[in-house]
């Protein structure tokens, strides 16, 4: 008898009755079962069909006198947090494998902002002698565009999308920031991101498959 | 067997609605703590063994307001918890009564009829 009012007190606490309210249904319980065995009544015709399940018994009787405090958990489905937790997760893991996949140092190699220059109309009036002055204007002409270019692009904040030469070109700032690199940054949620989904996702079928074993039984 | 089994659960269904009617009233007589009351139970031919608890029952009620408690030492043993029946509990229980009283005619009428002719 003592063994299942200690059973009832583990699972009050499990379920954080506060502790006065446990000690008086405890003490309650235990008398009535003390006075019922002295008359050779067994705890059947005490407790009922509860007699075979002191965990669901003190859950039930908890439950009825609402001294169950409520939790966060309770009041918001598991599975919608879950579930709103794998979309966090997955958004990280897409967050950190752009960062991964457009801060690659190839991607980022500043060469391909600058070979947008366009080509430098040629004048129409200008006879090409070997080494005349005509020829150096034009040479001056085209490396001052080449590098009015590469200025612009390179004052453009982050990833852009440019529209040079009749194309589209990808233009991607500097991979090594000042004492953050951002390849590493990617990489880590990436990681981080893929390892959480898995294990949300893990979670998930467990305690389904629990809830329906519960049901069952 | 699947037929008692049956029948049982007909008997539990049947008790487990009419139960805390039955607690009210036990109480009404005057106060009492958990386990008297089983006992004024069994007195009058409800055993709950084999059904629920009364421990649960008896917590909704309090929670309700249907019973009042009140600690009191008992016959020669620990200090008990006593409970008695509230004013709004005195009218729940009569409430109850009635709707009892209702359904046990309606199937009465019905049932009534099927016994008298499976005994000629």
């Amino acid at each position: 008898m003592n063994q299942f009012v200690d059973e009832c007190r583990r699972e009050w606490k499990r379920l954080r009755v506060p502790d006065a309210v446990a000690d008086e249904m405890a003490a309650d319980l235990a008398a009535d079962l003390k006075e019922a065995e002295s008359e050779g009544a067994s705890g059947e015709e005490v407790l009922g069909g509860g007699a075979s399940d002191p965990r669901s018994f003190a859950a039930s009787w908890a439950a009825e006198r609402g001294v169950i405090p409520p939790r966060l958990t309770a009041r918001l489905p598991r599975r919608s947090l879950m579930l709103a937790a794998i979309a966090a997760l997955t958004i990280t893991a897409a967050i950190g494998a752009a960062l991964v996949i457009f801060a690659s140092p190839d991607a980022s190699a500043p060469t391909t902002a600058i070979r947008l220059s366009p080509p430098a109309p040629y004048p129409t009036n200008v006879s090409f002698d070997k080494d005349g002055p005509a020829r150096a204007a034009l040479a001056t002409r085209e490396a001052e565009l080449a590098h009015a270019h590469a200025v612009l692009l390179a004052q453009l904040p982050g990833p852009a999308l440019v529209q040079a030469n009749g194309g589209i070109v990808l233009r991607l700032p500097q991979a090594h920031g000042p004492g953050v690199e951002i390849h590493t940054v990617g990489s880590i949620l990436l990681i981080v991101g893929i390892a959480g989904v898995i294990l949300s996702v893990l979670f998930l079928f467990w305690s389904s498959s629990r809830r329906v074993d519960t049901a069952r039984s | 067997m699947q037929r008692m089994a049956s029948s049982e659960g007909r008997r539990s269904q049947l008790l487990r609605g009419a139960l805390d009617l039955c607690l009210l009233a036990v109480v009404v007589e005057g106060p009492a703590y958990g386990y008297e009351m089983t006992k004024r139970l069994r007195a009058r031919g409800l055993s709950i063994v084999g059904e629920g608890s009364i421990y649960p029952l008896l917590g909704r009620l309090e929670r309700e307001g249907l019973v009042d408690t009140y600690r009191a030492p008992s016959n020669g043993g620990p200090p008990r918890k006593y409970y008695r029946a509230s004013r709004k509990g005195q009218r729940a229980l009569a409430a109850g009564v009635s709707e009892w009283r209702a359904a046990r005619d309606a199937v009465d009428a019905v049932l009534g009829l099927v016994e008298a002719e499976v005994q000629p």
